[in-house]
């Protein structure tokens, strides 16, 4: 009888032991949770094209701690439903080491829900909304791309050196990411003794701004804050051009108000328009040369920020194993906090206080028709204070 | 479309307790469906625990859920002849509801409570402006509610805004005898799967009354139901509340299983889904709504994991639905189940 048990039990913690050897060896799975189809689905193409850059030129040097590095893709729709279940799939059936790829902020914050369930790690490469890495913070999730905060953040340090005092007023669109944006914005002015003359919010999806003109020209600014995106841009840079409102003032915006996708209907309009961002193919180092070659030699496409985020993550996620010489979930968010790695940005570092990444931010500047880097903004400058209190 | 709904009265003398007319006859049928549906579920679930499963579980969990939304969409549109494309508004108002009920630390029963409040005096509202309308207008005033609320929502700080909720804790669920956790994939599976047992039941059982009758009556020749004395305007309200009801309930469950809400829980997408499960699994059947969300979110799940242009196929296997079997996979079944009753005699 007792040998029948000991028997039973040594056959048992065999099965059970085998998959966890099997793992230590076998590959590193990362599950990649993101828009495949839909609206979002160019995004998730860049993620896509990012993250296999990267494991394959980690596959090709011989993997993360000697172990290749499997990517898993499933499409979430930009739904966080969706999202949710797709990462209860790679977690539950396929057993993923890590999990990143969600878009929008809503599916970003649920699936880093999932993951502190289950106890696992993910990151996001792309979403930007402040409270990811702020008050709803999570030990389990990290953020390796600059946030809305640092964005606004940069743009306003730069406004400072560029014109001391500046007089500044503020135009949004009227719904809950405009408002905030503006919000955000306005503080990052106020903090660092700058003057709001006023603020405006205009219905999405305006057809006339013109509306709002009078008050703008009453009060005289010398700089225009906006966070409208797509057309609504291009109705209002042209709209102000047509009444001659653009000159003499310096237009500013939120990263994705003047974009690819409609710089071309702006036209001179958009001339001088300067903006915060975390990444542009444009910057001079050799890091960034070598990774825009090596992606448009094998994507035919530029990388934008959410490619070259999404590159830099699998080497993040490298840096970690190799560091904690583990996927264990503990060892790995302890080796990530403090992180410093180098991505075609130059280097990041990860707050360990809320899991945010730390970065160099550019100021960029629309020069007939297209984008230059304008300044450089450091790290410490454009992140804000540690807001998260959970850990 | 829907063979009984043109079926004519029961033969003159066959009116005895044990004979069933045909649209009696049709309901035993989908009860038989549902009961074949219940059993493959609990086998279902006993493998799943056996093999230690936590996905699968979940995903046929939350197949019941929106099977409870597809079941809402069957009384409007398979009973009543009326196309809801904004029924997301209810079952996301469900749960919103729960969600905020939860996180504010009441119990479940506080969580379905306030569901089902909130949807009675909601769809009361509501259903006082769509019960005087019918046709394409019912479907582009239930659209425009729907979107409204949804851009509601998405605009509200106090709700989470575009971010949606998190943070739904893991509640227990007192059931009298046992307790269940929700964030146990058996137990709450299986605490689902009795949920929408009692939510079919419940609908079932108000169709199958002279009310269901005058539902009926309004999908198939509404003019004429003022010369039996009823008043379409009050039958069509109160197939409104029903369907709302119904939504909110199986929303609020939604957050107890993934811990979290979103607009998109609003949107059209929701509502259209919805629609498409009813039309596959069969409208008027209220079997189909499970049979259709079961084998829809199946699919979706494999076909996902297996191409990114899953919407193609599902849409092409939607339209080969439709085309091979116009009553929907429950509707055809049914069909065959009721003629083996009526060669039968009864059951």
């Amino acid at each position: 009888m007792t040998r029948i048990t000991t028997t039973t039990f040594a056959m048992l913690a065999s099965v059970a032991l085998a998959p966890l050897a099997l793992a230590q060896t076998g590959p590193i799975k990362i599950g990649v949770d993101t828009p495949l189809s839909g609206t979002y689905a160019p995004i998730g193409q860049q993620v896509r094209w990012g993250l296999e850059l990267a494991a394959k030129e980690v596959n090709a040097k011989g993997g993360i701690a000697g172990r290749p590095v499997q990517l898993i893709f499933e499409d979430e729709e930009a739904n966080p439903s969706v999202a949710v279940q797709k990462a209860d799939k790679l977690f539950q059936v396929d057993k993923v080491d890590f999990l990143t790829g969600t878009v929008n902020s809503g599916s970003t914050l649920a699936v880093g829900q999932i993951a502190e369930r289950t106890n696992k790690l993910m990151a996001t490469t792309v979403s930007f909304a402040d409270s990811i890495t702020a008050d709803k913070c999570s030990p389990n999730v990290f953020r390796v791309n600059a946030r809305a905060e640092q964005q606004s953040s940069a743009l306003a340090a730069w406004l400072m050196k560029t014109n001391p005092d500046p007089k500044v007023y503020l135009l949004g669109p009227d719904y809950e990411m405009g408002r905030s944006t503006v919000a955000a914005f306005q503080a990052g002015v106020k903090s660092r003794g700058g003057t709001i003359l006023g603020e405006v919010f205009a219905p999405l999806d305006s057809k006339d701004y013109s509306q709002y003109f009078g008050q703008i020209r009453a009060a005289r600014p010398q700089v225009l804050y906006t966070s409208t995106a797509g057309n609504d841009t291009v109705r209002l840079l042209t709209q102000m051009q047509d009444f001659g409102l653009l000159t003499n003032l310096l237009v500013v915006g939120a990263s994705g108000t003047v974009t690819s996708q409609n710089i071309g209907a702006i036209g001179s309009a958009a001339n001088g328009f300067a903006t915060g961002v975390g990444y542009s193919p444009e910057i001079p180092t050799a890091e960034n040369k070598t990774f825009v070659d090596a992606f448009r030699a094998a994507y035919k496409a530029d990388p934008d920020l959410y490619g070259a985020d999404s590159y830099g993550l699998i080497y993040f996620y490298k840096a970690a194993v190799e560091k904690a010489g583990s996927t264990e979930t503990d060892k790995v968010r302890t080796a990530m906090r403090d992180l410093q790695w180098d991505t075609p940005q130059g280097r990041k570092t990860m707050r360990a206080g809320d899991h945010q990444a730390v970065q160099t931010m550019y100021v960029v500047r629309v020069d007939n028709g297209k984008f230059a880097i304008n300044a450089e903004v450091a790290g410490d400058q454009a992140i804000g204070p540690d807001l998260c209190t959970r850990f | 479309m829907h063979s009984h709904v043109d079926a004519g009265p029961a033969p003159a003398g066959a009116a005895g307790p044990r004979r069933l007319d045909r649209l009696g006859l049709a309901m035993r049928a989908s009860h038989l469906l549902f009961g074949f549906l219940a059993l493959t579920c609990l086998i279902f679930a006993a493998l799943a625990w056996r093999t230690g499963d936590v996905f699968y579980l979940r995903l046929a969990t939350e197949a019941l859920i929106f099977a409870g939304l597809a079941l809402s969409v069957d009384i409007l549109l398979g009973y009543t002849g009326l196309l809801s494309l904004g029924q997301a508004l209810y079952f996301g108002l469900g749960a919103y509801a729960s969600a905020v009920t939860l996180k504010a630390g009441y119990p479940v029963s506080g969580a379905l409570g306030a569901a089902f409040g909130l949807s009675l005096a909601a769809s009361l509202v509501g259903g006082l402006i769509v019960s005087r309308v019918r046709g394409v207008y019912f479907a582009l005033i239930t659209f425009g509610l729907a979107q409204v609320a949804a851009k509601a929502v998405y605009n509200t700080r106090e709700l989470g805004a575009s971010d949606g909720l998190i943070g739904v804790p893991v509640m227990p669920i007192h059931l009298g005898v046992a307790t269940v956790s929700s964030d146990s994939p058996v137990g709450f599976f299986l605490f689902t799967l009795a949920f929408m047992a009692v939510l079919y039941g419940a609908v079932a059982y108000l169709l199958d009354t002279p009310f269901g009758r005058v539902l009926i009556a309004l999908k198939a020749n509404e003019r004429r139901v003022p010369y039996l004395g009823y008043r379409p305007e009050r039958a069509r309200l109160a197939a409104y509340v029903l369907a709302a009801i119904v939504a909110a309930l199986s929303g609020a469950l939604y957050p107890m299983l993934r811990g979290f809400v979103s607009p998109e829980l609003l949107s059209f997408t929701t509502s259209g889904n919805a629609v498409i499960t009813v039309v596959t699994g069969g409208a008027g059947t209220l079997v189909g709504a499970f049979y259709g969300s079961l084998i829809l979110t199946a699919l979706r799940s494999v076909v996902g994991s297996w191409t990114s242009h899953h919407l193609i196929v599902i849409g092409l296997l939607f339209m080969a639905v439709v085309v091979l079997f116009p009553k929907g996979l429950a509707g055809f079944a049914r069909s065959w189940v009721e003629d083996r009753f009526a060669r039968t005699g009864s059951l």
